[in-house]
């Protein structure tokens, strides 16, 4: 992994068209600026990882056919 | 022009091009692009985005506002640009299901929604308050079952 000292206000440049900003460095805690293609989806990262798990999981868990079940009110 | 595909879990299908969906950025953490929405069974509130890259790769859906009366979806501004202009008008919301044995131990992902819009689909983060990543499926409604569908010994 590429380690890279940087100060408040200082950036870092992914290609050349990504733009990551130190905006401010409290404790523990950094606050990140990214400037990215609307095409480019940022995700923090935690949430990017369950998602995935769930969407695998949902993947794998189903067996065919699921239940027939009729919602209660629906249709009809 | 009609595609077939060798789907693993339902065998060899048809797919109608208008069940084509395109996921510019496909679903969160999953290979390829392209799926097909497959209502493989009409008795079921559930339907298929089976994978058109891997035929192996089907994940069942279904609309959240059947099942949760307070379901809304709320996205960062990023996502409303990358979904383009009315967001709310003609968008179809789906939800992943887990299946399990037990109807009660069915959960859906209401974190991260699925909208489609004329053919393409983002599997977005939901901004709205409260939406679980596994929120109990069938909490808030009652179901009959018709029985013998079941496979179970």
């Amino acid at each position: 992994m590429l380690r890279i000292t940087r100060k408040t206000g200082e950036r870092v440049m992914l290609g050349d068209d990504v733009v990551v900003e130190v905006l401010e460095v409290r404790g523990q805690t950094v606050r990140l600026g990214i400037d990215a293609p609307r095409s480019l989806v940022i995700y923090r990262e935690e949430i990017w990882l369950e998602v995935k798990r769930e969407n695998e999981a949902a993947a794998l868990a189903a067996s065919a056919p699921l239940p027939s079940v009729r919602l209660k009110g629906a249709g009809e | 022009m009609s595609l077939t595909i060798e789907s693993s879990r339902f065998g060899r299908v048809e797919i109608d091009p208008g069940s084509v969906i395109e996921f510019p950025d496909g679903l969160i953490g999953l290979s390829g692009s392209r799926y097909a929405l497959l209502a493989r069974d009409p008795d079921t509130p559930f339907l298929w985005l089976q994978s058109l890259d891997d035929p192996g790769l089907a994940l069942p859906v279904t609309n959240p506002h059947q099942f949760f009366s307070q379901f809304t979806v709320e996205v960062t501004d990023e996502d409303a640009e990358r979904l383009g202009p009315d967001l709310t008008a003609e968008v179809d919301v789906y939800v992943t299901v887990r299946a399990a044995e037990a109807l009660e131990d069915f959960v859906a992902n209401l974190k991260a929604p699925i909208l489609v819009r004329s053919g393409r689909g983002h599997q977005v983060i939901n901004q709205a308050a409260g939406c679980e990543l596994r929120a109990p499926l069938f909490a808030e409604v009652e179901v009959e079952t018709n029985g013998s569908s079941s496979s179970a010994c």
